[in-house]
């Protein structure tokens, strides 16, 4: 009896034991869902080029399929002709952007996209939203990823197929079903191994939840009194949607595919509510081996299991004989595999370091956020491909950069943003995040070069009372320099060695003069200079040395996109950004970034220093910018520091500002300026971003007067003066001397050609 | 002879010709001189402005990209017209998306943000808006009264009275219609 009493007392305690476990688990968080980030949505509207849109890789990458031949699309699927796209959009939810689902077609001409129409009012739409890609997700030690579902949302043949194939008498047992087991064991018995198992979905779900897959005595017998403590519990209704998101069901690379709503979008590209009757027998049939029946490795098994399930279900009463004769005639129809080409992985960790101020990695790996950031998907794509392909390409033209060591391999980085509104749209911080997560592009801080030169020029062409220390029409001494210092006497020198003399303004950026320049940046104060870089978007200290004005001072890629976007936006800095909305599982929104913008460089004079700039990319050292072709409006700098350890690219247009940068992580010479090793990738980048036709202009603000200047003296040129050329000017600083020399000032002249001037000007204002 | 004397009558004929256009070309630009002095040195003509800028009526100006994106201004503004505000801000958004060098949409943000008393947004997207417009051009001068009365406002919104008040009587007098009361209803930029 003391035995007995013991025996007793010892089982309720560990009844009592597994009983809390089990509480624990289901009235706790029961999973843990990674947080997913996605793109931007694109926009398809009306005129839009169909190759940059890159339609038909959205849809494989959506998981989207091929239409049958039936006429018919359902959501999730496209057909594709030559001048007609059909689409059936699924619907998604956005905290600003959200779409429902839609039937469109897209009608095509000459490559771009004429009409858009949706189906079936035939009405005329003006752009669509394609949903945003998944960049990637931040997944716990496990890497699962789930889509969590409720069972209302569940098509009944989906729970029918699991039921009849995995659990028959679900509904009426009590967590365990003897006579299952007993059917198990005379299976097993006759075929002298195991070959069925006994196991409800309670039992399946106990043993996912809270146990180890190993087959002891042990483990079995706490999963059944554990499987009866759930049904004592919990409802069936909760246990089945617990099971149906908990299930195993893939891999997918390195990533586990959890849950018939994870499911549905991985195999079939869609909700798992819009399943068919033959999909959701898929499903149903992997459960038991999913990676052996793999629909993707053996169509063949899976199709068979399939339809077993079907016949099942039709046995079973679930569904009609027709039914299932259709479904079985159902072809495998998949969603494409897309690996992950692991583009946005350097991206992914910039956001988990934002994020992490108030989210932790705990968190960001179980609660199912949803990050929605700025990335735009084919962008980041190109520039990937640009940065790696570049710098392959710049080692197979100079073996002596190749190293077999990967962490003394050539590197690079990519950041492109938008400059009216901040947001990156692209960033690559490295040739392969597999070797190197460093992200060079916001982690590395390396000496600037002649990038940091327009910050010279723009603190020279700032109005300050007394005007502009010069204009544009200005010359400079270009004639050796020395400059006493703490650490000795500087001397700096040009890169071609010599000194040019008296050079224009112009002309001593686009030929990237260091002497002029370093002049220059004496004569109006190192501290301005810094003063113009910091509130243009340099954070980094600046250290305050004469040799700061030729980029001595350590910035990061980020820094210095950030600030040339403040001169493509006119003189209005950007907030540079990479997340739009974080949301909840429940579809809360926690945060979302505004577009903020603050002005720190008056107008003008950022439209001079873009002017200048886009000499540099017209005459200058960035010259070979156009040199495949592009049209349309380019402002850049080159940059190589000393003993050409970095070379940088920063280029913008009045849409995108991109900064390329190539070096070692260990410094050391690379050989060559940047004009061979940044513009090239860049060139490339923007080439294919764009179609080679760059939209836009760079708007000529009311605060800029053009006039006429004597290209030897810079005087204005009036009539009777030999040559000319045409110059921007800040309103009150067009040069006070004329050519020819002698003529006086409001001569006749002078008065009657501007009187045609301004009528001219009139005229095209105001005809 | 007979060759000089035709070599002569054509030096004469040439020379005429030559008087004719140079007198011909001397009236055009005498003209012209006193148009111009007229429109240059007199200043721009005082008065209102006929007509103020009206979203809905700029037309189909500019490339396919540009017009799509115009197209969901006129749908935030439809939108604020409806009170539906998040619809839209979402087609602000898109349209800033589609176009971020399209300044109407700044613009109809910089009035979203007065219209809820946000100065500072308002002032940003006024700076963006102003940033992508062309003086030179003839919608700027329809979007100056805009542009006047929507700093004006969202200064004034802010406190700052004493700079916004120029601001918004400059406006007035160019608009009056407009901004007689000071604001800029989503209907009266629509």
């Amino acid at each position: 009896m003391t035995v007995g009493f013991v025996a007793g007392f010892a089982s309720s305690l560990v009844v009592i034991r597994l009983d809390r476990i089990v509480r624990e688990r289901f009235e706790g968080q029961r999973f843990r869902v990674p947080s997913r980030v996605y793109s931007t949505p694109s926009i398809i509207y009306p005129g839009l080029e169909v190759e940059l849109a890159d339609l038909r890789g959205s849809f494989v990458r959506l998981g989207y399929r091929e239409a049958g031949s039936d006429g018919s699309v359902q959501q999730g699927q496209y057909s594709w002709q030559k001048h007609r796209v059909r689409v059936h959009l699924r619907a998604f939810e956005h905290p600003t952007r959200s779409e429902p689902a839609r039937d469109v077609v897209f009608r095509i001409r000459d490559g771009f996209i004429e009409e858009i129409l949706e189906l079936p009012s035939g009405r005329t739409l003006g752009a669509v939203l394609i949903e945003p890609e998944q960049l990637g997700a931040y997944y716990g030690p496990d890497r699962s990823q789930r889509e969590l579902v409720s069972l209302e949302d569940l098509p009944p043949h989906l729970v029918d197929a699991i039921v009849s194939v995995e659990d028959q008498r679900f509904e009426v047992h009590p967590g365990i079903d003897v006579r299952r087991i007993g059917g198990a064991l005379l299976a097993n018995l006759r075929a002298g191994g195991i070959r069925q198992g006994g196991s409800t979905l309670t039992q399946q779900l106990v043993k996912n939840f809270f146990l180890t897959p190993e087959r002891t005595l042990k483990r079995k017998a706490n999963e059944a009194v554990m499987a009866l403590l759930v049904e004592l519990r919990y409802s069936k209704r909760e246990i089945l949607e617990a099971y149906l998101n908990e299930i195993y069901l893939g891999q997918r690379g390195s990533t586990e595919i959890h849950g018939v709503g994870e499911a549905a979008l991985r195999f079939f590209g869609k909700r798992v509510q819009n399943l068919s009757l033959a999909e959701s027998a898929l499903l149903a049939a992997l459960i038991s081996s999913p990676n052996g029946i793999s629909p993707y490795r053996n169509p063949e098994g899976a199709r068979a299991r399939r339809d077993l399930v079907l016949e099942l279900m039709a046995k079973q009463g679930r569904i009609e004989p027709a039914q299932r004769d259709v479904a079985i005639a159902e072809p495998l129809s998949l969603a494409a595999i897309t690996p992950d080409p692991g583009d946005a992985r350097y991206f992914l960790d910039l956001l988990r370091i934002q994020l992490s101020e108030h989210y932790d990695a705990t968190v960001l790996s179980s609660q199912g956020l949803r990050v929605y950031s700025t990335l735009e998907s084919r962008t980041q794509r190109l520039a990937a491909i640009a940065l790696r392909e570049g710098i392959e390409q710049l080692e197979s033209q100079h073996p002596a950069l190749v190293s077999d060591d990967p962490i003394r391999a050539l590197q690079g980085c990519l950041i492109a943003i938008r400059p009216q509104t901040g947001e990156i749209v692209a960033l690559v911080g490295g040739r392969d995040y597999r070797l190197s997560q460093f992200d060079r592009c916001t982690q590395a801080r390396r000496p600037a070069g002649s990038t940091f030169k327009p910050f010279v020029y723009i603190a020279a062409l700032e109005p300050r009372v007394g005007g502009p220390a010069i204009t544009l029409a200005s010359f400079l001494d270009d004639s050796p320099l020395e400059i006493s210092t703490p650490s000795g006497p500087w001397q700096p020198r040009n890169f071609d060695r010599e000194f040019h003399g008296r050079v224009g303004v112009r002309e001593a950026l686009e030929r990237s003069f260091n002497v002029a320049t370093a002049r220059l940046a004496q004569e109006i104060g190192i501290g301005r200079v810094a003063d113009v870089a910091h509130r243009m978007g340099v954070e980094s200290k600046l250290p305050l040395v004469p040799s700061l004005a030729l980029g001595v001072a350590d910035v990061s890629p980020l820094e210095m996109a950030r600030a040339y976007a403040t001169l493509a936006g006119g003189g209005v800095r950007p907030q540079v950004h990479s997340i739009e909305d974080l949301v909840d599982t429940a579809g809360e929104t926690l945060e979302r970034r505004e577009l903020r913008h603050k002005r720190v460089i008056d107008a003008g004079t950022a439209y001079l220093a873009t002017s200048m700039l886009q000499g540099v990319a017209h005459r200058g050292t960035a010259a070979g910018v156009r040199s495949t072709g592009i049209k349309g409006p380019i402002a850049a700098k080159t940059g190589t520091s000393d003993d050409e350890r970095d070379l940088w690219f920063v280029g913008y247009t009045p849409e995108l500002v991109a900064v390329v940068w190539i070096g070692f992580d260990e410094p050391r010479s690379i050989g060559f300026a940047s004009s061979r090793g940044a513009l090239p990738i860049w060139r490339r980048f923007v080439g294919e971003l764009t179609g080679g036709q760059i939209h836009g202009q760079f708007p000529r603000p009311s605060s800029i007067v053009v006039e006429d200047v004597d290209p030897i003296t810079g005087a204005r040129a009036l009539w009777g003066c030999p040559d000319r050329r045409r110059e921007l000017f800040l309103e009150g600083t067009v040069p006070e001397e004329v050519c020819p020399s002698g003529a006086a000032r409001g001569s006749e002249d002078d008065g009657f050609q501007r009187t045609q001037e301004r009528f001219f000007e009139w005229l095209r204002k105001h005809l | 002879m007979a060759a000089e004397a035709s070599v002569t009558r054509t030096a004469l004929a040439s020379r005429s010709l030559a008087s004719v256009v140079l007198v011909v070309w001397g009236w055009v630009t005498l003209v012209a001189g006193g148009v111009g002095l007229i429109g240059g040195c007199a200043g721009p003509l005082r008065g209102p402005r006929a007509e103020a800028l009206r979203i809905s009526q700029l037309g189909q100006v500019g490339d396919a990209r540009h017009q799509a994106s115009m197209r969901l201004v006129v749908e935030g503004l439809d939108a604020e017209l409806a009170s539906t505000p998040q619809r839209a801000l979402s087609r602000y958004e898109r349209a800033i998306q589609i176009d971020p060098g399209n300044p109407f949409a700044y613009l109809v943000l910089a009035r979203y943000y007065a219209a809820l008393g946000d100065s500072e947004r308002a002032l940003q997207h006024l700076d963006r808006a102003q940033s992508l417009l062309d003086p030179s051009t003839a919608v700027y001068r329809s979007a100056e009264p805009h542009l006047l009365g929507l700093r004006g406002w969202a200064l004034a919104a802010a406190g700052g009275s004493a700079d916004a008040d120029p601001l918004l009587a400059e406006a007035r007098r160019l608009a009056p219609s407009v901004w007689g009361d000071g604001r800029l209803e989503a209907s009266e930029l629509r």
